[in-house]
């Protein structure tokens, strides 16, 4: 029957049975897509254990700014406080569970809930509680017992703010790993960091979000067909639509990215100034990469829901292309249905021409209405809906480019951190995120 | 109240009636050719906020930031094999009221605001898309031909409920 859960012990075979064909044969059964029971084995296994990012140092710059973000149902406020500390706070008064913060961003001192007038300081601290002795005595109220309660766990990476529900989830440093080294690209060509150019955009897609994570991380064979339309546009200003046969896959830690090569010297286009910020604030091996190597990573996703894209793209009929950085978050709305969070970034320090170039090249191809981004949106979409079905339980997709036939970069050959493969039509970082995401959801010792 | 001359408002109502179905048409190109050389085509991300903090409407954030030389690569886009956004196509249907018309700051000019409801349909799905929004245009008369100067798409949503942009407002 349509939309009927699958049984527990049913469900355990299913994601048995696709580790297994994937790790032994490279091949997917496709029900993993899109399937309910599943959805609620993520959200326990995955969401309530891993680190989620919810939200960028810039978008909450001055003391009472705060942004409302969310890990899959749980509402969190995410607060600047008037020394500059920022707190992830849970979005439900202590006193019967009303949504305290309603609106979507702003600046505060104080957060007052509207039902009893419960009153919280923007660090979580409970401050004020109406007709207090009349209602709890003359001692009042232990403010320390009922303030707001925090995320179990938040964390501060190069900027961008995760949080975690399991207070056991280890250091986000450690979480992080290996792909920092690969993350510098993106969030450290200058010294002085990265900015948000404005909200986010947000819309919502019927489509898994599984589908959008395992394409970032390393699906560079999509884009000759997928983006054929830009190339031929000239918005995609490239060769051959194969430019992206060559290049490098990485699989570091739990997360992996995909190196694109540019023209030597030219650098996806940035300022001067960014080239040589670039090259201040990177090591001596990333700055090998980007001048012997001609190489940048083009798309990168941070298990489970965050992925990052790097890319140069032009504006205008005839122009020359303009780079840019997007942010997103991949956020369950449901099985087969997400939330997409988007954001440009730009470095701190960059000109306000290029940042606003930088913000146009963007949203012209990224984003929900980006030349490139549109067609992903028909493939994760389509991908969803047809296995919603039964059949999706009987048929195996094929997840096998490379196997058997492309070996990792030998040691020492290759500066980063973590595998590399010397090809880009390749499965071998979405093979990764799979059996991570398998290994989260049949992990036994992993919460239920 | 008209602000301007029942000719100048019936001139109006007729722009932006043709233009609706050239969109609704899928004949994007003759669209394009009602956009003025200078035109201005933005539609502002909305955050949702505090009634004191006004409408939400970024300054930096938006879901098109177009010149007419960034229309011209969307549309030329949408005119090669390959863009799977719109083929199948989406059955749209612009439903443009409320359209007021006053004087713009420029003689040739006029400032137009309407409300503009888009239906949007694909494939076989039960489901579809609505789009809510107001949008302020700036119109301009070039050689006795109405143009669209600029448009600002004001949306009713801090959160799109379509899949993707691939469709003009």
């Amino acid at each position: 029957m349509i939309g009927q859960p699958t049984g527990e012990k049913e469900i355990y075979d299913i994601l048995q049975e696709a580790k297994r064909s994937l790790n032994e044969e490279g091949k997917l059964l496709s029900k993993v897509y899109n399937e309910p029971s599943i959805f609620d084995l993520e959200v326990k296994k995955i969401f309530s254990k891993t680190w989620i990012f919810l939200a960028h140092e810039s978008e909450i710059p001055w003391s009472g700014d705060y942004v409302l973000r969310r890990i899959v149902d749980d509402s969190f406020i995410v607060t600047r406080d008037e020394d500059g500390e920022v707190h992830v706070l849970f979005n439900m008064c202590r006193h019967r569970g009303m949504q305290l913060c309603r609106s979507d961003a702003g600046n505060s001192s104080h957060f007052r809930c509207p039902y009893h007038g419960y009153t919280y300081q923007n660090t979580g601290k409970l401050n004020g509680v109406p007709f207090q002795k009349e209602a709890y005595g003359p001692e009042g109220l232990d403010k320390d017992e009922w303030a707001m309660t925090p995320a179990p766990k938040m964390g501060i990476y190069e900027g961008m703010i995760f949080a975690s529900l399991n207070p056991d989830v280890q250091p986000l440093e450690e979480y992080i790993g290996d792909m920092g080294w690969y993350l510098d690209f993106y969030l450290k060509k200058s010294p002085a960091g990265m900015e948000v150019v404005g909200p986010p955009q947000r819309w919502v897609m019927p489509a898994d979000w599984k589908l959008a994570s395992e394409n970032f991380i390393g699906d560079g064979y999509h884009t000759q067909s997928t983006h054929m339309s830009t190339i031929k546009a000239g918005i995609m200003r490239v060769k051959s639509p194969a430019y992206l046969k060559d290049g490098v896959q990485i699989l570091a830690g739990m997360h992996g990215c995909l190196f694109m090569g540019f023209k030597p010297g030219s650098y996806f286009n940035y300022p001067q100034s960014i080239v040589d910020s670039m090259k201040e604030s990177f090591d001596p091996d990333q700055i090998a990469l980007l001048e012997e190597n001609s190489v940048l990573p083009l798309n990168a996703t941070i298990f489970p829901n965050t992925s990052l894209l790097h890319s140069s793209m032009s504006i205008e009929e005839g122009g020359k292309s303009v780079p840019y950085v997007t942010l997103r978050v991949w956020q369950p709305m449901g099985p087969g249905k997400m939330e997409i969070w988007s954001w440009c970034l730009v470095e701190k320090d960059a000109s306000e021409e290029f940042k606003k170039a930088s913000n146009r090249s963007y949203l012209s191809t990224f984003g929900a209405s980006g030349t490139l981004e549109q067609d992903d949106a028909e493939n994760w979409s389509g991908q969803t809906r047809v296995a919603a079905g039964e059949m999706s339980g009987q048929h195996y997709l094929n997840y096998g480019a490379g196997l058997g036939q492309v070996e990792p970069i030998p040691e020492g050959e290759w500066a980063g951190p973590g595998t590399a493969y010397p090809k880009n039509y390749v499965d071998f970082a979405q093979r990764h995120f799979w059996q991570t995401y398998f290994d989260h959801l049949l992990d036994s010792q992993n919460g239920s | 109240m008209l602000e301007t001359s029942v000719e100048t408002y019936w001139e109006v109502y007729s722009f932006l009636m043709h233009e609706a179905e050239l969109l609704d048409e899928r004949r994007e190109r003759e669209w394009l050719d009602l956009c003025a050389d200078e035109v201005e085509y933005l539609m502002p991300v909305r955050v949702n906020r505090e009634r004191g903090e006004g409408e939400g409407f970024s300054e930096e954030a938006f879901f098109f930031q177009e010149t007419r030389g960034s229309l011209e690569l969307r549309v030329r886009r949408l005119e090669t094999e390959y863009a799977w956004a719109e083929d199948p196509p989406s059955r749209t249907r612009h439903f443009v009221t409320n359209i007021r018309v006053a004087e713009g700051e420029e003689e040739d000019q006029v400032a137009v605001r309407s409300n503009l409801l888009l239906y949007r349909s694909r494939g076989s799905d039960p489901h579809y898309d609505l789009l809510s929004a107001e949008r302020k245009d700036v119109l301009r008369k070039e050689d006795d031909q109405w143009k669209l100067r600029k448009r600002v798409i004001l949306l009713d949503h801090s959160v799109l409920m379509t899949h993707n942009l691939s469709v003009f407002l």
